[in-house]
């Protein structure tokens, strides 16, 4: 990456010294030689005035001199000030680094839309690199017309444009015993909303002509993993995606590049990345990954459900309502007394989010949040609130309904229902306690 | 369950009616009202769109062209063949056989390292053997092939479909029946070690919680959106981070930077390392295989050093830069190499 000393030299592609870079220009032509001088000259300003202020009254010395050229960084960087903004892992919390998980840091998402760069994945047997040229989709099992479908094929088809989150049902996982990692990006971060683009999967079902006995969809990856997940031909042919864009460009490699499938509000695992094969059949395939993982073994403590102690939901596939304060938060404190605007994100695999409460008493009393900007269909959705702080210890909650009437769980309910070791699926209602000093922990009440 | 596709249009849905106004205009702290109404894309009751506040609800426009597109060409027998690799409970089963004897030494060979000897897991690789009867407790069940899988089919599937971990589909269908038939025996759920798993016999073997799964019965919790006075101010207790978790993961990362030497390489093998140097995967020198370093050793511990972080094609085998775990630095693989070596030279 460049610094502020280099740029990329847009020929060549190298690294160069920027004010070298412009030199070597300059003999080309006038205009680039008056750029030259500028930025030779204001490497002395630089170099000469590294104390000077840049605060009123003072003149930044950004406003005093020339910027980097046009397209330094033909694909664009964010600033060098935000570098610590980024996904991050939790080195214990998987054997590997391969087959592992990144956090998207929520804190500092704007709007609605989590960038490329910070989208959360999770990989079960590392990213692979595909060359889409060489990338197939085989369709085949029980249809009329077994298919196999080039990239190029498939963005043929009609395609549409669909903002919705995913989630992996292991976000909050390690919290049911307990709150055990003080980070919202650690509680929380197993999710991304973005714009996906492709083919409902439905236009391609049609082409191949599925047989009426075939009620199950297995969609497997090209990953080493070779990720499977069974899908129920309802939820095919419902609004499931084979997607080749995210927000606006082509599927980040970790993303699932070249094609993935998508299957909105289900847990993140069934949207198969890499998507390499799709075999319609009579009966699930109960892959790994719908048998010994991503399957709910509850414990309930509610003697009404004492039948199911040991047991364990299977095909668990909807990610249900959930919401969280983004701000305050452990990683954006309070500074200061006075008004502040609390904001967050809500979700629901269900549908739309309908409303969003707040809590500042642990949830003895609560508020009717805003939800700002669009709401959409299994889609981040914004919230905020309004309040005063004046320096009190806060218990701040937020508590999502969906469209349904569902309401998110306290972990008490969630508890009740299912003990503390089901890993998956964890939507309770989350506490961030506001400390006098306007610091912020997680905790539960 | 949930009926996913009751989210389509004309289809009857509950939506909690009023709730705004209930909430502000009456003390009576829960809002339990709620009316059947006929959903199309905008909650309505009576017929009057409720009004969610401050957002807009927006719908997309569709593409209206229909199909046949008749895009890509048909998938040959031969194709397909080559690609169809699931097995399912019944379906697709597999050519070949093998025996639990066959499997052990295979199983020793390729999966011990991070399985366990006797299946009980490496570090944080999974536990594939043991477990019977733990699926009750409510703190520390665990979830093994044995006690919790419900179909061996799955066994089989993934055995072929994703390990040995670093070498996916590398095993012949021979080998996955005997390494199946090693983990079930492990598991005591096969128990003559020379019985022959194969097609003809998969039926024989039942795994023991094959009845341990039900449906998905979310939703399973049943908040209500209580507004005032939900609850006792004396029940609330702040319960902080867990002890011995750490309060942080951040805290983690920190306490995992200050490990150092020995034991840092020790970490960094067990978690990025041993997939490949535990084995002798992919050409690589296997911790105790002494002479194979020594040869390495001979060209300077700096140039070993080199191609760990760099990487390096050699004539037995590739090196990825930093072992594919690009978050290690210098000194991360440096100490692992300490510890390779050291453990070499004992």
């Amino acid at each position: 990456m460049a610094d502020d000393k280099s740029i990329i030299d847009n020929e060549t592609n190298n690294e160069v010294p920027f004010s070298g870079a412009l030199e070597n220009k300059a003999s080309e032509n006038s205009r680039r030689k008056f750029l030259g001088q500028a930025a030779a000259t204001s490497a002395v300003i630089i170099a000469g005035s590294a104390s000077a202020g840049n605060l009123p009254p003072d003149v930044p010395n950004w406003s005093r001199t020339l910027g980097k050229p046009v397209n330094t960084n033909p694909y664009g960087v964010p600033s060098k000030y935000e570098e610590d903004v980024v996904r991050k892992r939790v080195p214990w919390l998987t054997p590997d680094s391969i087959a592992s998980i990144s956090f998207t840091p929520l804190a500092e998402i704007n709007g609605m839309i989590s960038p490329n760069g910070l989208a959360f994945e999770r990989d079960h047997g590392g990213v692979p690199t595909i060359d889409p040229k060489d990338h197939r989709l085989m369709i085949h099992g029980l249809v009329e017309k077994p298919l196999i479908l080039t990239m190029e094929d498939i963005k043929r088809y009609p395609n549409v444009s669909r903002i919705h989150f995913i989630e992996c049902p292991a976000n909050s996982a390690m919290e049911w015993k307990g709150p055990q990692v003080g980070r919202l990006q650690f509680t929380h971060g197993m999710t991304n909303c973005c714009e996906w683009t492709g083919v409902p999967l439905k236009t391609i079902l049609e082409e191949v002509g599925v047989k009426p006995e075939g009620k199950w969809i297995l969609a497997e990856g090209a990953d080493s993993a070779g990720m499977s997940r069974s899908i129920p031909m309802e939820k095919a042919l419902d609004d499931t995606l084979v997607v080749f864009g995210q927000n606006g460009e082509a599927l980040r490699p970790e993303q699932g590049y070249p094609l993935r499938l998508l299957t909105p509000g289900w847990e993140g695992n069934t949207s198969i990345k890499w998507l390499r094969r799709l075999e319609i059949t009579e009966e699930p395939m109960y892959q790994r990954e719908e048998t010994s993982k991503y399957t709910d073994l509850i414990s309930p403590r509610d003697p009404n459900r004492e039948e199911l102690i040991g047991k364990a939901y299977m095909f668990s596939w909807i990610m249900e309502a959930k919401a969280i304060v983004t701000f305050p938060c452990p990683e954006k404190p309070l500074k200061g007394h006075g008004k502040y605007i609390m904001n967050g994100l809500a979700w629901t695999g269900t549908g739309k989010i309908k409303h969003v409460d707040i809590s500042f008493d642990g949830g003895i009393n609560w508020h009717e949040a805003e939800l700002n900007g669009l709401v959409l269909d299994k889609c981040w959705t914004r919230f905020s609130f309004p309040f005063e702080w004046n320096g009190e210890e806060m218990l701040i909650q937020s508590r999502a309904t969906d469209e349904h009437g569902y309401v998110q769980p306290t972990i008490e309910q969630l508890r009740e229902a299912r003990g503390v070791s089901s890993i998956y699926h964890n939507n309770a209602i989350h506490t961030w306690k506001v400390n006098k000093n306007g610091e912020v922990e997680s905790v539960q009440v | 369950m949930y009926k996913f596709n009751n989210l389509t249009k004309g289809l009857t849905v509950t939506v909690l009616a009023l709730a705004i106004s209930a909430c502000s205009q009456s003390n009576n702290s829960e809002v339990s009202q709620s009316q059947e109404v006929k959903s199309d894309n905008t909650p309505k009751v009576e017929g009057k769109e409720i009004q969610m506040p401050g957002a807009i609800a927006a719908e997309y426009k569709e593409i209206s062209v229909k199909g046949p597109f008749n895009f890509g060409q048909t998938a040959t027998d031969e194709e397909i063949a080559g690609w169809h690799i699931e097995v399912g409970h019944g379906h697709n089963l597999p050519p070949g056989s093998g025996t639990a004897a066959d499997g052990e030494e295979l199983f020793d060979k390729k999966c011990a390292s991070c399985h366990g000897s006797f299946g009980e897991g490496v570090g944080r690789n999974p536990v594939l053997a043991g477990g019977e009867g733990t699926l009750t407790d409510p703190q520390k069940p665990e979830r093994t092939v044995g006690s919790y899988w419900p179909y061996a089919s799955t066994l089989i599937d993934y055995t072929h479909r994703a390990m040995p971990f670093p070498s996916a589909q590398s095993l012949t269908w021979d080998e996955t029946w005997s390494i199946s038939a090693y983990v079930l025996y492990l598991n005591d759920i096969i128990e003559d070690e020379e019985f022959v798993f194969s097609a003809d016999t998969y039926h024989e073997i039942k795994m023991p919680n094959e009845d341990g799964f039900v449906m998905d019965k979310r939703p399973d919790t049943h908040n209500t959106r209580c507004m005032k006075d939900c609850k006792d101010p004396a029940s609330i207790e702040i319960k902080t981070a867990l002890l011995g978790y750490g309060s942080g993961a951040e805290d983690v990362v920190e306490e995992t930077a200050v490990v150092e030497g020995h034991e840092l390489g020790q970490k960094i093998y067990d978690a990025t390392c041993r997939l490949c140097h535990g084995t002798g995967l992919a050409g690589a020198p296997k911790v105790e295989d002494t002479v194979t370093w020594e040869h390495r050793l001979q060209q300077g511990k700096s140039k070993v050093y080199e191609h760990a972080i760099n990487g390096y094609q050699g004539q037995y085998g590739v090196m990825p830069p930093r072992g594919g775990n690009m978050e290690l630095s210098d000194d991360d693989v440096k100490a692992a190499v300490d510890f390779m070596v050291k453990d070499a030279e004992l």
